[in-house]
């Protein structure tokens, strides 16, 4: 195993600061579409109704999932208890090129928030206020695939309650397409972690994604947008 | 390699075997079933109607047309004509120990013992990587699966589904997610039978708590066993249950 320095290289660096700027380039898009979101709800004059956030927030989704190399694979908006009506939520949510409306027959539901607000990548986001990931998970209300769901509060008044979350779910595969080559610059033991330490993407072969790892002694830590690192050398657990 | 025509017999045989249309439309079906099961959509509720329902599951009128009148003839919908019409979720509509029993009729042992060893592999996989991949947040989950056993059949059969699918939710693999979920959706009522028997709830509850156990201090090999336990402890009932019935 190659002695890890105390000073990175510069190819080291780059590495690390393009997977760091794919990682932030989602949660700022992210950041930005929930601002827009919230004002466009409060400018909404009529009464919120399923229409009109399906009309606010599809043509953003289809965007998302049909940019070339984007790593959104579906995107959408979930309403909190109260925007359309007191135990209901509403879910505007697509996945993929073909645009497939996600859990689309819970917005029959009187009740569907039941069906939310456990989840954390919906009750995180709306208990905090704060942006969050959530994952790698494997996905089964919308994709049923191995994910990151990255979410963040959407607000209609800055001083007033979350009305819902827009969100973006990136698959692992993906993730691993994009930031495989980096992590191999990086060193061959170099690995993607979420803040639990699990893997998300690790040049290591040992280390599967969903393993936990541990950083090696000594190695280089750098950001990977808010919550994710990236270890310059880990070791599966 | 070119495989010889004998050689290639058995993984060739998929392909000529028609396609069947009445998947979509099955699929449907099992998509509003499961919203009735998991009590999203309830009793004496207005369902949409065939042009809205078809938009939000993205298929075609005629498949949702049919996928309503299927469920009509099941029971799970009721249709009321006038002004107030529509389509509607019927009052007797959740899995019925009449419609368990039917299915365990239908079924040969053979299908019931071939079932749960499928069942019994699918599990096992999920338990043993999810011994080696469990963190404290996950085990909060699962352990919030394991129910009483005075919660009544409906409930219990529930919670030992969901309970599964935390263990496969644990191990990190869709796949193994994406059979397990196929698998209950063939087992369907039938697991309804067991769950209103105060022994096998007694039973199966003590082997809850092992395979979490097992999952929890990373031991897979135990974790696996505990985990075949429970599914064998489903399909014995119902082979005792059925072979009483001849």
């Amino acid at each position: 195993m190659p002695e890890t320095t105390a000073s990175p290289g510069p190819l080291t660096l780059d590495a690390a600061g393009e997977l760091d700027a794919a990682v932030t380039g989602i949660e700022s898009r992210l950041a930005a579409w929930a601002s827009e979101t919230g004002a466009a709800l409060a400018a909404l004059s009529a009464k919120v109704t399923g229409t009109a956030v399906d009309k606010l927030i599809r043509p953003v989704v289809e965007e998302l999932v049909r940019a070339p190399d984007s790593y959104v694979a579906g995107a959408g908006f979930l309403a909190n208890a109260g925007l359309l009506g007191p135990d209901r939520s509403y879910i505007a949510w697509w996945q993929g090129e073909e645009m497939e409306h996600v859990d689309a027959l819970a917005n029959f539901s009187p009740n569907s928030i039941s069906r939310y607000v456990k989840s954390e990548w919906f009750r995180v986001p709306v208990e905090t206020g704060q942006a969050h990931v959530t994952g790698p998970y494997v996905d089964f209300l919308c994709t049923d695939e191995y994910v990151l769901t990255f979410t963040h509060p959407v607000f209609c008044r800055p001083d007033g309650p979350v009305v819902g979350i827009v969100g973006m779910d990136v698959t692992v595969q993906r993730l691993e397409r994009g930031a495989m080559p980096g992590l191999r610059r990086i060193g061959e033991r170099a690995t993607l972690v979420n803040s639990d330490g699990r893997a998300i993407v690790s040049a290591a072969p040992d280390i599967a994604a969903g393993d936990l790892a541990a950083a090696e002694e000594g190695c280089g830590v750098y950001p990977a947008g808010r919550k994710c690192r990236i270890w310059s050398g880990a070791t599966a657990l | 390699m070119l495989l010889t025509p004998q050689g290639a017999s058995r993984s060739l045989a998929a392909v000529f075997t028609p396609i069947k249309s009445r998947g979509l439309v099955d699929e449907v079906c099992g998509r509003i079933e499961q919203a009735v099961e998991t009590g999203l959509l309830t009793s004496g509720q207005r369902l949409p109607n065939e042009t809205e329902l078809a938009a939000a599951l993205g298929v075609s009128a005629v498949t949702a047309r049919e996928a309503l009148s299927q469920l009509r003839t099941s029971g799970i919908i009721r249709t009321a004509r006038g002004r107030n019409g529509g389509s509607f979720i019927a009052d007797d509509v959740l899995p019925s120990r009449e419609r368990a029993l039917d299915q365990l009729r239908e079924l040969t042992r053979l299908q019931i013992s071939d079932l749960g060893l499928h069942y019994q592999a699918i599990a096992a996989a999920c338990a043993s990587v999810a011994a080696r991949r469990s963190d404290a947040a996950d085990m909060a989950t699962l352990r919030s699966f394991i129910p009483s056993t005075e919660e009544d059949p409906l409930h219990w059969r529930l919670a030992l589904s969901e309970f599964l699918l935390e263990v496969a939710a644990i191990a990190r693999s869709a796949r193994l997610a994406r059979e397990l979920i196929r698998l209950q959706a063939d087992l369907g009522p039938l697991t309804l039978l067991p769950c209103a028997d105060a022994g096998y709830r007694a039973r199966t509850s003590g082997l809850l708590e092992e395979v979490a156990a097992a999952v929890e201090a990373h031991q897979p090999a135990a974790a696996e066993a505990a985990v075949k336990a429970l599914v064998a402890a489903t399909t014995d009932w119902l082979l005792t249950e059925q072979s009483q019935r001849y």
